[in-house]
């Protein structure tokens, strides 16, 4: 038999015949590798999750007409939200602003993408429902309380088209829209039921994008929609985005600190009780040395054990660890994790030089000891 | 030319004198007894002896290397090639069966031979054993199996600590027969004891008495 | 002699006893430095979440909404509503003042600048005042803080500054207005006579938002030129809210709808809705709303962020508990030869266990005590690395920490005294 099938022999018995032990280390190895791919995931993957919540403050890019007439071409538009990355973007609503009449009292009325607007401003309270037709309204509160008229409620209001005279034309309150803000005092309609009403279509004052990016990356895409579509003049909601970047940083610093606590602390752990295991077998070191083992033998002996445990522990711990991060991201976010190949190697990485470093140590402080004393049987 | 020569050793454990000038020769084939109560300090001169402790003082030949000056590595080579070791606490390794006890020597040695392991298991009277593991054999098979791993290297010295101290007659008897076979094979054997029933069996009787050689006498002398 | 045996394993086997409680204490300032941080992390990100300004805007009562509404002007007769300027120290004495961080008072003009013939926005408001509340305590509150992204070429106005102003970015690059020229500036009061005032341009902003095109200065200053002292226009304040729910969303609608048990648990919360309820209630005619953007979505990241902090806390502190208990195992494992001997001496299960349950917990209870002190120094080091400010140490986080120590350590040590006790003593004195 040659002599590294002998080498595997020893490696294998060890595992096997010593159950309980092994168990014990490969545990504390699975634990480890579980721990560095599961925070280490999470820590990779919050800011993405993080950033998609925090769309919920609305939009943090516009769009305005770089013309006089402030009034810009829905295409040039369209082809601005082209650019933008499409995993990134959650919602793109174009706002159109008109004057309508009721009582004689003028109201400004918004045409827009109610669809897109669910997801650019998830804050809008709504009582009643959204408008599903064209001839269905939203109104602010503010009006709803100073007309009392509310959700259901039928309204006729005057309007003067682009070209032609002043009609009249009846509107159905489909509900009422409470955001504390402007919009409060605002009428809201489709803006297909807009365009018909004025006459022109293809127009918006204002698109109002949200999109999952902060800080650099969203001042870049600024920056490069605004040298490739001339007609348009993108801005960020420096409210909005620069928050952001200063929450959000600060949480993804948070989240560091405590996966650097964390992953440190695991990592001692585990060396220890590698070394427990290992520590406890300084008198079968003994006895192989004085059978004759050099140092070079019984440390390749244990590198053996340790590289075996280690990707065991790791192969384990790939799995457990990725169920971490899934169970951290769907529970909280309710999205799935991303897992990047590269920290699995990682993964593979730190198993390897804890296990190994941890089972060498104690073996290092063995082997320096003479066979004698461990032998006299202590 | 002398197989071991002592040379006023000596070896000191901080102000405890374990062994005191103690000079000793012992030719090929010889089968030697040092016999002796606790703390007489035998253990120690077989582990100075076995190279696994270094003496304080004067010289240790071993077929005619100087092995007082070599360092752990050396010393782990000599022990490797020339020695070999059998103790009281027969030393096995738990989670190795008997056969693979004995290939372990070997691997350690040089190579790795299946048949001569369980060979050398058959000469001991083992061969029905051979896959089982230390913890499913009695204290006489274990220590016969530590017999086996001693001589699988063919060494020019066969060291052992209390052979018998954890075995009955029967089983003491067995391990002895398996001496006196080494011995009439030309095998030198260097016996520590505490029993002059055991010590009886050797060629020679050497006594310490807290660490100095205190008679040195073949058994027949003693016997007369 | 239970006593003798348990002296002399501590004082003998220091090394062993010491390694566990050094693991120990490691896991446990793991979990005190965690819970502590998770118990805090709601409190600390909603400081942050302030840099989204106002989430409560206050206005006169039947003022609230026309200027936005219908574009209408000055003295067209709706518009003359105002809130009291000395009233505002009162929101500070409302029930959840403690959570009102900072509001800031704002009166708008439109001006003439340099006599060119331009309407110019003017806004006045606070920039950091000092106030003395009714209770004896003090604040200083303005639109510094509430505006921290803006971006300010120069330092902000002082409140007692009444000859300064800050000039918008768009006005000031349309005008070619820099840092140190004098503007005039002339306005109409209530009664249709112009007032005149010179000021300094102290510094040139970026809000990214439409007070770009426009000046602001004290609320002073604006109060002199319409003619309006004392009252302010709007007032925003920020503060720190618990997230909306069922109830929060029920009283939004109509508070006095809720049954007089509701009504006190949602008095009591501080949900945003009720905030601006109580702020309606100490000042004279007004009308407090949440600003949905900002209030809605605080609770929406709030409650994110803390069930983030709860799953990764309750995550890694079920991974470090195994690592440790892991631990405690192996270390019981070493001690096969013991237990063998104690066995063979005539100590019965029971007595074994017990023996080694109580040496592993003294060593894990000191541990954990020194753990414990760590944590709190790890939890106040976060903090002041990540939030600038230290981590209030909770009470609650000691009987946690307490039952893990004690979970950890018992559930550790038996599976492996269970196993050894399974061994013949003599097997392990033989070292079979």
């Amino acid at each position: 038999m040659v002599r590294h099938a002998m080498f595997f022999r020893i490696v294998v018995s060890s595992l096997i015949r010593r159950r309980s032990r092994m168990l014990v280390a490969l545990l504390a190895v699975v634990i480890g590798a579980t721990v560095f791919l599961g925070m280490g995931a999470v820590y990779y993957d919050i800011p993405r999750q993080m950033g998609r919540e925090f769309r919920s403050y609305g939009a943090n890019l516009i769009f305005v007409s770089s013309g006089s007439n402030s009034i810009l071409n829905l295409d040039d538009a369209k082809q601005a939200i082209e650019m933008l990355p499409a995993d990134k973007l959650v919602g793109a609503s174009p706002f159109r602003y008109e004057t309508i009449y009721y009582n004689m009292q003028g109201l400004t009325v918004a045409g827009t993408d109610f669809s897109a607007v669910k997801k650019t401003s998830p804050y809008w309270q709504i009582q009643g429902e959204w408008p599903q037709k064209d001839d269905e309204i939203l109104i602010g509160t503010d009006i709803a309380e100073h007309t009392r008229q509310y959700a259901g409620s039928f309204i006729t209001v005057e309007i003067l088209p682009t070209k032609g005279s002043k009609f009249a034309k009846e509107l159905k309150i489909s509900g009422v829209v409470r955001t504390g803000g402007a919009e409060d005092g605002f009428v809201f309609m489709s803006m297909a039921g807009l365009e018909a009403l004025m006459g022109t279509s293809g127009t918006a004052n204002v698109v109002e994008i949200s999109i999952a990016a902060a800080g650099e990356e969203i001042s870049r895409l600024a920056e490069t929609i605004q040298a490739e579509v001339p007609g348009i003049i993108p801005r960020l909601v420096k409210r909005i985005a620069d928050s952001e970047t200063t929450v959000l940083s600060k949480l993804q610093v948070l989240v560091c600190l405590v996966t650097g606590v964390v992953l440190f602390l695991t990592m001692i752990c585990v060396g220890t009780t590698m070394m427990t295991v290992v520590m406890e077998r300084s008198r079968e070191i003994g006895l192989k040395k004085a059978i004759g083992a050099g140092n070079r033998a019984i440390i390749a002996e244990f590198m053996g054990e340790g590289i075996t445990l280690a990707l065991g522990g790791w192969l384990l711990g790939t799995g457990s660890g990725y169920f971490f991060a899934q169970v951290v991201s769907m529970s909280v976010f309710s999205r799935g994790v991303a897992l990047p190949f590269f920290l699995v190697l990682l993964t593979l990485g730190a198993s390897l030089a804890v296990t190994v470093s941890a089972s060498l140590i104690p073996v290092a402080m063995a082997t320096d000891v003479e066979p004698a004393a461990v032998l006299r049987g202590e | 030319m002398n197989i071991l020569e002592l040379n006023g050793v000596s070896m000191t454990y901080g102000s405890v004198k374990a062994l005191q000038h103690i000079s000793l020769t012992v030719r090929p084939g010889e089968w030697v007894s040092i016999m002796g109560a606790s703390g007489s300090g035998k253990t120690t001169m077989m582990n100075i002896v076995g190279c696994m402790n270094k003496a304080t003082h004067g010289s240790v030949i071993l077929d005619g290397e100087n092995i007082s000056r070599l360092n752990a590595r050396d010393l782990t080579t000599i022990r490797r090639d020339k020695i070999g070791l059998i103790f009281q606490q027969f030393h096995l390794i738990s989670y190795l069966t008997a056969v693979e006890n004995v290939m372990i020597a070997q691997y350690y040695h040089s190579m790795v031979d299946e048949k001569e392991a369980t060979q050398a298991l058959e000469r001991v009277g083992l061969t029905s054993r051979a896959k089982h593991l230390p913890c499913q054999l009695s204290g006489g098979e274990q220590q016969r199996l530590c017999i086996a791993r001693a001589l699988i290297n063919y060494p020019k010295l066969i060291l052992a600590d209390e052979p018998t101290g954890n075995l009955d007659e029967t089983n003491q008897n067995t391990v002895m027969d398996i001496f006196h076979q080494l011995h009439k094979e030309g095998s030198t054997i260097i016996v520590v004891t505490h029993s002059p029933e055991v010590a009886a069996h050797g060629q020679r009787v050497v006594s310490l008495e807290f660490g100095r050689l205190v008679g040195d006498a073949s058994t027949q002398q003693i016997r007369a | 002699m239970f006593l003798r045996m348990i002296l002399g394993a501590v004082t003998r086997q220091k090394k062993k006893l010491m390694t566990m409680a050094c693991a120990m204490a490691l896991g446990i300032s793991l979990a005190t430095a965690m819970l502590n941080v998770m118990l805090d992390v709601g409190d600390k990100i909603n400081q942050e979440l302030k840099t989204y300004g106002a989430n409560i805007m206050v206005t006169s009562r039947g003022a609230s909404f026309l200027t936005d509404l219908y574009g209408v002007e000055e003295g067209a007769g709706v518009s003359d509503k105002y809130l009291l300027e000395d009233e505002l120290s009162k929101m500070k004495t409302i029930f959840w003042a403690f959570n009102i961080v900072d509001f800031t008072p704002y009166l708008d003009a439109v001006v003439r600048v340099n006599d060119s013939g331009a309407n110019v926005p003017l806004l006045g408001t606070w920039f950091r005042k000092h106030l003395d509340i009714p209770t004896g305590e003090s604040v200083d509150t303005g639109i510094i803080n509430l505006r921290s992204w803006w971006d300010v070429r120069g330092a902000w106005l002082r409140d007692e500054d009444q000859s300064g102003v800050m000039v918008g970015e768009a006005f000031a690059a349309k005008h070619g207005i820099t840092q140190g020229d004098n503007l005039t500036i002339s306005a109409k009061d209530a009664s249709g006579s112009w007032r005149t005032v010179t000021v300094v341009v102290r510094s040139i902003f970026h809000s990214g938002d439409k007070e770009d095109d426009g000046l602001l200065t004290s609320l002073a200053t604006v109060q002199y030129l319409t003619g309006l002292e004392g009252k302010v226009r709007r007032v925003e304040v920020s503060a720190l809210t618990t997230p909306e729910n069922d109830l929060a969303r029920r009283a939004a609608q109509n508070p006095h709808s809720l049954s007089r048990q509701d009504w006190e648990v949602w008095y009591c919360t501080a949900y945003v809705s009720a905030i601006a309820f109580q702020i309606e209630e100490v000042l004279t005619d007004a009308r407090a709303k949440p600003v949905l953007q900002v209030a809605e979505s605080e609770g929406a990241i709030l409650q994110k962020t803390r069930f983030l902090m709860l799953m990764l806390t309750l995550l890694s502190l079920a991974c470090s508990a195994f690592a440790i208990s892991n631990l405690v195992t192996a270390n019981v494992m070493e001690r096969s030869t013991e237990i063998g001997l104690l066995k063979a001496l005539g100590a019965t299960d029971g007595q074994i266990s017990f023996l080694i349950l109580t040496e592993m917990l003294i060593a894990t209870i000191i541990g954990g005590s020194f753990g414990y002190a760590a944590g709190l120094g790890l939890a106040s080091v976060i903090g002041h690395s990540v939030f600038g400010s230290a981590v209030t140490a909770k009470g609650l986080v000691i009987p946690i920490a307490a039952l893990l120590v004690l979970l950890v350590t018992i559930g550790g040590s038996l599976p492996a005294i269970r196993m050894l006790l399974r061994l013949r003593p003599a097997d392990v004195l033989h070292g079979r």
